[in-house]
């Protein structure tokens, strides 16, 4: 198993350093001297020019390349333009929210999406079934900010059970209560998530029951429950799986809507305020941390997908 | 089986598919027919009726600039539309060609799909805004942006169901019979793969439309004046609570839409070759 | 006594909203002990009606839409499905005709076979496990003791039918039916395993309905013989009876094809014409077109069962045994 890890974790460093090299790239895209577009509108000449010199941006494309990323590797990835602090250190202050959020929303997907899907699966084509599969492919069709914005009316303005914005960290007065900040804005990312995920289970529980073994597991005198859950939703776990992981791999960029509705401080609003100040140093470590986390995530659900599989060999 | 036939067992049985399609046949007409079936100018500020209710003259109430809602609307279809089959566009030609070209020719695949590899390192909402950042807020860079987030997806399914036909005999058949590439991938392969790419294209014309939307919402989309259904959302959502009406409609429309072409996709689907049918994602 | 007995079974298929006919008016008998073989080309209806007797059909297309099936006296189709269930697995096991897939490939195949003996018996973990290496024994499985914690993509495609076997076995059932346990396997793996049923049979007492394509397989291994085309038995007798007398032209068209080995290839060479799709429509008899023997009377009457010697029964205007 050990070897299995090393080995599909050696396979993403080229990947990943191509993806870096898109990411280095960034910078030098955007049109103007990137030396003055990492430290903003307000730099005096001199600072230009002793980044620059910082940089080695009269060298070639690859030495300040590679000049970049030694520097990431040491957990420098520039100064914000906005906040005059290290990026590193912006990003870090979103990452309790963000994952917070993901991990909540995960929840819910786990929550709703697994029952549902295999009932929907158990109950093909009865009234439960089509009710559930037209009611997943309608929510994977709601905008997020629209369904956000109503929830909050709802719920919120409304009702008042839940804050409708704002996020106080757990380490703040109210302790562990303040995930009620996060309620709304995970049943919002969940939405067209769990919508996604029951879609799949039935699918592939439905793939899986036509399978020869499901008749053999049958004809055991099985109660028709544990065939459900033992041996057809359990096989089609492998490819689920696979899925979940995508799922919170993505939750953190996919957040970024639901953040701005909800002005969460977490990752995402922070992408999408960088972008409109401009605050591209921000931007450019933000990219690189979430497709490392997107790429670190996905290279776990590959691992949790072979202990799940006995046929994928660990060598 | 001919096309009548072939559209009409698509269709049998399915209530709602159904009723989705005659649903996006009506946004294609307010689209081509906008100028002749808005009442209002949809860009005109009008500062005496802000924020009106529903009613006369004004079927769908007014903005907070005083735009006619429903001239917006009907304008927001031809939005609808035009993002829809522009990024379909690019995704399926530029996703397609580098999937099948990848597929088919081995060596160039082992580059291309390495760099398809590389992009789909980036979750597509935030390639989108990265891409959004470098260019100018306009119709044609958002096309371009989610043209270019879909055909990733795309290169890789179609890869893969290139390669599978690849292997097909009749392909043999046809390099023995001294066929060159070019006939044989426009010839032999393309058209086996014409209703799958139907399917993906329906996907991604019902994805467009919330990747679009979202952009739209963070102010990285379309510009802000250009009436389309996201930007009538996030133009008026501070005033959910006065005018609760100028949001719900338009997100109706964009959810309607959505769904109708999930639905399509979906029955589409169904329809295709069986070998297909487990590339295809969709919803 | 007579243990399974089944009476004027008629099996249909739900398609595009009509019932297609697939089995019709299906009878025989099995008693305690016995071995009774069925016998015919690919797509008559053998694996249904095994699936039938088993109660396997439930969400399929398939609808049982007439006859009885009576084990050990009751009427299996009027069971409530607990009653069901609990005659599944437990008093009639069957096995399948794909080894290679009928296998949960996630489990490991110990784990797989004792679920049948925890679902029927209050045993304790220990004692399963006991038992699952007897099973593995007896089915002749070299090193128990370390296949049972092997998954069945480790297991060659005779050691998985073994398998399935001993799970088939774990509860001692009074019937088994095993459709094609063979076909999918090498010739010299066949024989084995089919020689393994033979002796487990002698030692249990159970009867046996063996399904296949192989004449020569069912000389060999059973007790009566029941001969099926597109859906029906249309010569029924002991297995010597049916050999010194092959009466149905169809019947004997199958002696005349019997591959030698690849089991796969088409009985076609020796019967002219192809098995017919369930929607054709065939008037009179349904084999008149590939008959030899086929007369004018053959495409407008449909011949019944009629005996040509004591317990001996074939359907057919022509029979073409030495008795007529
Ligand atoms: N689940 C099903 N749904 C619809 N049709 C079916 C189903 N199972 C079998 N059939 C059809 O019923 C007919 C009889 O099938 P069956 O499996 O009993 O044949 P068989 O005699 O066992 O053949 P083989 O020797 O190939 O196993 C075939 O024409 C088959 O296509
Ligand atoms: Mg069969």
């Amino acid at each position: 198993m050990l070897v299995y890890a090393l080995n599909r974790t050696l396979t993403l460093v080229p990947t990943l350093l191509a993806a870096s090299f898109l990411v280095f790239m960034f910078i030098h895209l955007i049109p103007g001297d990137p030396a003055s577009i990492l430290l903003g509108d307000a730099a005096t000449p001199e600072e230009v020019a002793e980044l620059s010199r910082e940089l080695g941006l009269d060298e070639p494309l690859w030495t300040q390349y590679a000049l970049w990323l030694a520097n990431v590797l040491q957990g420098d990835l520039g100064t914000s333009v906005f906040f005059r602090e290290p990026v590193l250190s912006v990003i870090a202050s979103g990452a309790e929210t963000s994952i917070l959020l993901a991990t909540m929303t995960m929840l819910w997907i786990v929550l709703f999406g697994v029952p549902i899907g295999i009932v929907s699966a158990i109950r093909q084509g009865s009234w439960v079934d089509q009710a559930t599969s037209g009611g997943a492919m309608l929510f994977a069709s709601v905008p997020t900010f629209w369904l956000g914005l109503y929830l909050i009316l709802i719920f919120s303005v409304g009702l008042g059970w839940f804050p409708s914005s704002g996020f106080p960290s757990l380490a703040d007065e109210g302790g562990a209560s303040n995930l009620r900040y996060l309620v709304l804005p995970s049943l919002t990312l969940a939405a067209p998530n769990a919508a996604l995920i029951i879609r799949l289970i039935r699918a592939s529980m439905l793939d899986v029951s036509r399978e020869d073994h499901v008749r053999t597991a049958r004809a055991k005198g099985l109660h028709p429950a544990r065939v459900a859950i033992k041996h057809i939703f359990r096989n089609a776990l492998i490819a689920v799986s696979a899925a979940f992981g995508f799922t919170f791999a993505a939750l953190v960029s996919e957040a970024v809507v639901t953040e701005t509705v909800f002005s969460l401080p977490g990752i995402g609003r922070l992408v999408v305020q960088s972008i409109l100040r401009r605050d591209y140093p921000v931007i450019q470590g933000v990219i690189l941390i979430i497709v490392v986390f997107y790429m670190v995530i996905n290279l776990l659900v590959d691992l949790a997908y072979a202990s799940l599989d006995p046929r994928v060999s660990l060598k | 089986m001919s096309v009548p036939a072939s559209v009409a067992s698509v269709f049998r049985g399915r209530v709602l598919a159904t009723a989705g399609t005659c649903w996006l046949l009506v946004v294609g007409i307010a689209a081509v027919g906008a100028p002749l079936l808005a009442p209002f100018d949809p860009l005109e500020f009008d500062p005496f009726v802000r924020l009106s209710e529903p009613g006369w003259p004004h079927l769908l109430g007014t903005d907070h600039f005083g735009r006619d809602s429903l001239s917006r609307a009907i304008y927001g279809a031809r939005m609808a539309i035009l993002i829809g089959s522009g990024s379909v566009l690019i995704a399926l030609v530029a996703g397609g060609l580098i999937g099948m070209l990848s597929a088919y020719f081995v060596r160039l695949g082992h580059f291309l799909m390495r760099v398809v590899d590389v992009l789909m390192a980036f979750p597509a909402l935030l390639l989108a805004l990265v891409l959004m950042t470098l260019l100018d807020r306009s119709v044609l860079n958002t096309i371009i942006v989610i043209g270019i987030v879909y055909a990733t997806t795309t290169a890789r399914i179609l890869f893969g169901m290139t390669l599978k036909l690849k292997r097909d005999v009749f392909v043999d058949a046809a390099i023995c019979s001294g066929a060159g590439h070019a006939s044989i991938l426009f010839r032999h392969i393309l058209p086996n793969l014409v209703s799958p790419m139907l399917v993906q294209a329906s996907f991604i014309f019902a994805f467009a439309q919330l990747q679009a939307a979202a952009l739209d919402f963070l102010g990285l989309g379309l510009p802000p004046e250009v009436p389309s259904w996201g930007n009538m959302l996030s133009e008026e959502r501070v005033y959910v609570t006065r005018a609760p009406w100028l949001l719900i409609f338009p997100g109706a429309l964009i959810i309607l839409s959505v769904f109708s072409m999930n639905l399509v996709g979906d029955a589409l689907r169904d329809n295709i070759d069986p070998r297909f049918k487990d590339d295809i994602a969709g919803v | 006594m007579v243990l399974l007995d089944i009476r004027d079974l008629d099996l249909s298929i739900a398609r595009g909203g009509e019932l297609l006919p697939v089995v019709q008016g299906i009878s025989f008998t099995v008693e305690e002990n016995e071995t009774l073989g069925i016998v015919g080309e690919s797509g008559c209806g053998k694996s249904l009606t095994a699936l039938a007797i088993m109660g396997l059909l439930e969400g399929s297309a398939v609808r049982i839409a007439g006859g009885s099936i009576h084990f050990q006296g009751r009427n299996l189709l009027a069971l409530a499905p607990v009653e069901r269930r609990r005659v599944m697995g437990e008093r009639m096991a069957m096995i399948f005709q794909e080894p290679m897939t009928s296998l949960n490939p996630v489990y490991r195949i110990g784990d797989q076979i004792g679920e049948a003996i925890l679902q029927h018996r209050r045993m304790s973990r220990k004692q399963v496990h006991e038992r699952v290496l007897e099973l593995l024994d007896l089915v002749r499985i070299p090193d128990p003791e370390r296949l049972i914690d092997s998954f069945p993509h480790q297991m060659s495609g005779g050691q998985r039918q073994r398998v399935m076997i001993a799970m088939a076995l774990a509860c001692d059932p009074k019937l088994l039916i095993a459709d094609e346990p063979t076909t999918a396997l090498d010739v010299t793996v066949q024989k084995d395993v089919l020689e393994l049923m033979h002796s487990l049979q002698t030692r249990t007492g159970m009867s046996i309905v063996l399904i296949s394509h192989d004449l020569a397989v069912i000389a060999e291994t059973c007790d009566k013989v029941a001969v099926m085309y597109r859906g029906r038995i249309v010569e029924h007798a002991a297995t010597s009876a049916l050999f010194s007398n092959m009466s149905h032209p169809y019947t004997l068209g199958l002696l005349g094809s019997i591959p030698a080995h690849d089991q796969d290839v088409e009985w076609l060479d020796a019967i002219p014409g192809r098995v017919p799709t369930l929607d054709e429509l065939i008037s009179g008899c349904a084999f008149h077109p590939r008959c030899f023997a086929a007369k004018d009377s053959c495409r407008t009457v449909d011949p019944v069962a009629a005996a040509v010697a004591p317990a001996h029964f074939v359907r057919c205007h022509f029979p073409q045994g030495n008795s007529t």
